[in-house]
């Protein structure tokens, strides 16, 4: 088996390097959690897939909910580099990929005018001039002026890496499709000096925030990853892990409140992030639990629309005793 | 397992979800790694192999549970007889009786015996094994659920129960187990008829949805009726995301082109030939603007109903176009299309522009005054109407001069070419001014005629 496979993809599966890490969901699960990312059982299945499948991962969902951390802790958590292609409208190959380093090139052949000059001496005519500068030419177009963007560096890593491919629904619809040649076959042809082949296939994670409908091609290629706003309990577990200090009674608070609000009608719902910056916030402020005065003065902290914040503020006492009921509820009188 | 799994594909394309023959592929591979013991892990790793949009999810988890509860023989209780005989053997007569029944295993006798047991496990096993080999999951329309469950019945062997109980009753017509016996095959008749009901509303709406949208898409406009409307709308859609998608990309070619040799030496002069700046042949973005005119006159009502819902449709996905409506006066629906939802947009725009008394003359001077200023040689003007003006002034030279202005003026008619000049149709006249006329009454003669549209535009 161990030979077929090196017939059909002579580089090294990265499924060989860290098959401990990824022997099963839960041990998936328990790899998260060890460098404080609480996986939800769909997120850890869907890693776990990855990984085995050798697919990459498209992950959506709203802003904030640790679409792009899921990949940074995933890093992590095999200990190889995070590469990370933040993708924008207009970008190109030669900015995702490789380009020539122009300017140098252009330097290089100014400074070596008199080297030339002595290399061509000697040599009569223009024909053969040309044809003694022909067996150099090639000197101009090696890896020394190649200035290596994020995807070529993601081939070249001998130990593998992450490759985050933020937001690709920022990017126009022909970058999609030159994706997929590389995400396919993880090689990428330079005109100049060949085929270039993935020393290790990175694990991919495309994240989308859904500003535009992806090509069904791209989707094809990848699993398919949804992550929504935490429910509750799931809630409380990442700020325990993310703001250590916090009382358990604040918390369960806090996370009632938070829950509650994205209940409301706004134009942008708090995130899981977001609600992060509020707890370390109440954390510093020495808040024990939730009172009225405190979080009107906070409320900028996670929700950034002045209308939203004039919304929330009209409900605050009605929200705030729903959060303190939920908190008493679970034992925190 | 495979078989199951590739029913699994089948009834998930029965809900609607199209599923890919290489997200098959992976999800076989990944319920390999994952096994069939968990429930929910199975769930997930088939939702992340083969969902690929977000408002799929839905539809996947209702296919999935549908698929995987089984319900059939679920409430079968061991008959009395048979509970009695259990308690006492000797004391009830007609035990022995049933015992012979279940001798066979196999057959009739097999079958009824599973009833008097209770044993339901082995009667549902059964009844899959028998739907398998009949192909039940081929089923795609109601008119077919009396063949299956008939084709059903005779496989698990209910010919032979009848058979049986024929016999009985003719050798001693009043014993009880000929009722019993009689009770046991409506029974399973019962479960049958539910199971293929079930099979049915798994995997028969999608070749029935099929069928039906393959109807909508080459019946006349005029024909179809209100009530499909909002399947309308997603065919419609469908179209015309396919055609800003097929099109778009034409006009947006790479921003950034090659080399500029020339330009780079000039500017590099200054620096002693020493090229520290290079400069880059940008190509010009050409982006299509269309102007749509839509007649919503009465004559044309039935017509202006599909006619805005494809404006509507190219109006979300088009960047570039302005809209507009007229009986006699010309409306701008631009704003109205952007703040609405489909169906109030159409029936407000219907309600308020429509009405009795086409005017295209009154039309086209309203163009000239609205319209024209906005129109230059990267316009396509495209007008949708039957060019019936109730024998009014036509004004054609205001067409004349879009013609002159525009890069191209289109007309699409929704009647016959060989009504239009008849009575008072003006099309006659006005088509000399038209780069483009055709007539366009199905979806499918408005996506080809669209599609042959824009391919010029992108070259032209």
């Amino acid at each position: 088996m161990r030979c077929l496979l090196a017939v059909t993809y002579s580089g090294i599966y990265m499924k060989n390097l860290y098959q401990q890490q990824f022997s099963s969901v839960d041990a998936v699960e328990q790899q998260f959690a060890r460098v404080d990312y609480i996986a939800s059982r769909q997120i850890a299945t869907t890693i776990y897939l990855a990984y085995n499948l050798q697919k990459p991962v498209l992950v959506e969902g709203p802003a904030g909910v640790g679409k792009t951390e899921l990949a940074k802790s995933l890093a992590q958590l095999i200990d190889v580099p995070l590469i990370r292609l933040q993708c924008y409208e207009g970008l190109d190959e030669s900015k995702a990929l490789y380009e020539w380093k122009y300017g140098k090139q252009l330097l290089y052949t100014q400074l070596l005018k008199d080297k030339l000059a002595e290399m061509m001496s000697g040599v009569d005519g223009l024909a053969a001039s040309i044809e003694r500068l022909h067996a150099h030419d090639d000197l101009f177009f090696s890896t020394h002026f190649l200035e290596p963007r994020p995807l070529y560096q993601a081939l070249h890593q001998e130990a593998g890496c992450v490759l985050l491919i933020d937001e690709i629904d920022k990017a126009d619809p022909e970058f999609e499709a030159f994706l997929l040649e590389v995400l396919s076959d993880f090689q990428v042809s330079v005109p100049e000096i060949g085929t270039v082949q993935a020393k290790v296939k990175p694990l991919v994670i495309l994240t989308s925030n859904n500003t535009r409908e992806l090509s069904d091609a791209l989707k094809r290629r990848c699993l398919h990853l949804h992550i929504p706003f935490p429910d509750a309990p799931l809630e409380r577990l990442i700020l325990e892990r993310r703001v250590p200090g916090l009382a358990a009674r604040l918390n369960h608070e806090l996370v009632a409140f938070i829950q509650a609000v994205r209940l409301m009608d706004l134009k942008k719902q708090p995130s899981v992030s977001e609600t992060i910056d509020w707890a370390h916030t109440l954390l510093l402020l020495n808040a024990e639990h939730l009172d009225l005065e405190m979080v009107r003065d906070t409320l900028n902290i996670f929700l950034k629309f002045e209308d939203d914040i004039a919304n929330a503020k009209e409900q605050l006492p009605g929200l705030i005793s729903t959060a303190q009921q939920a908190a008493r509820h679970a034992g925190h009188a | 397992m495979r078989a199951t799994l590739e029913d699994l594909f089948k009834a998930l394309r029965g809900s609607g979800l199209d599923v890919a023959l290489n997200a098959q592929i992976d999800a076989s591979r990944a319920v390999a790694l994952v096994g069939w013991a968990d429930r929910d892990l199975l769930k997930s790793a088939l939702r992340t192999t083969l969902v690929k949009a977000l408002p799929d999810h839905a539809v996947f988890d209702d296919c999935f549970e549908r698929f995987f509860s089984f319900s059939a023989f679920r409430q079968l209780r061991p008959s009395p007889a048979v509970q009695l005989a259990q308690l006492a053997p000797s004391a009830v007569s007609p035990a022995p009786t049933f015992g012979t029944y279940g001798q066979g295993g196999n057959g009739a006798s097999g079958l009824a015996a599973m009833v008097f047991s209770g044993d339901s496990a082995a009667l549902a096993k059964r009844l899959k094994e028998a739907a398998r080999q009949i192909g039940l999951t081929d089923i795609w329309v109601f008119s077919q659920k009396g063949y299956y469950i008939q084709k059903l019945q005779r496989q698990m062997g209910l010919e032979a129960l009848d058979r049986e109980i024929a016999e009985v009753s003719r050798q001693t017509p009043t014993a009880p187990q000929v009722v019993e016996l009689r009770q046991v095959r409506q029974r399973v008749f019962e479960e049958v008829r539910n199971f293929v009901e079930q099979q049915l509303a798994l995997y028969g709406t999608a070749p029935t949805r099929q069928l039906h949208d393959d109807f909508l898409q080459t019946q006349k406009l005029a024909h179809i009726e209100r009530r499909d409307f909002q399947r309308m709308h997603e065919i419609v859609r469908r179209i015309a995301k396919r055609l800003a998608e097929r099109h778009a990309r034409r006009n947006r070619r790479q921003l950034r082109g090659q080399l500029d040799f020339r330009k780079t030496l000039r500017r590099n002069a200054t620096y002693g030939g020493v090229m520290f700046e290079t400069f880059w042949r940008s190509e010009v973005v050409d982006r299509p603007r269309v102007i749509a005119i839509c007649d919503v006159s009465g004559s044309v009502r039935a017509y202006a109903r599909f006619l805005l819902l494809f404006l509507y449709s190219l109006n979300e996905l088009v960047s570039d176009i302005r809209s507009f409506a007229f009986t006699n006066h010309l409306v701008d629906v631009s704003p109205t299309f952007a703040s609405m939802p489909v169906e109030q947009a159409v029936d407000k725009i219907i309600g308020a522009v429509g009405g009795r008394g086409t005017d295209y003359g009154q039309m086209f001077l309203d163009v000239l005054t609205q319209v024209l200023p906005k129109v230059d040689r990267k316009t396509t003007v495209l007008i949708l109407g039957d060019a019936r003006n109730n024998h009014g002034d036509a004004q054609v030279g205001v067409l004349n001069l879009l013609h002159q202005r525009s890069r191209r003026v289109v007309w699409l008619n929704p009647e016959s070419r060989l009504l239009w000049g008849q009575g008072d149709s003006e099309m006659k006249r006005y088509l000399p001014f038209c780069h483009i006329a055709r007539e366009c009454s199905s979806l499918k003669q408005l996506e080809r005629v669209l599609d042959d549209l824009l391919r010029t535009h992108g070259n032209g």
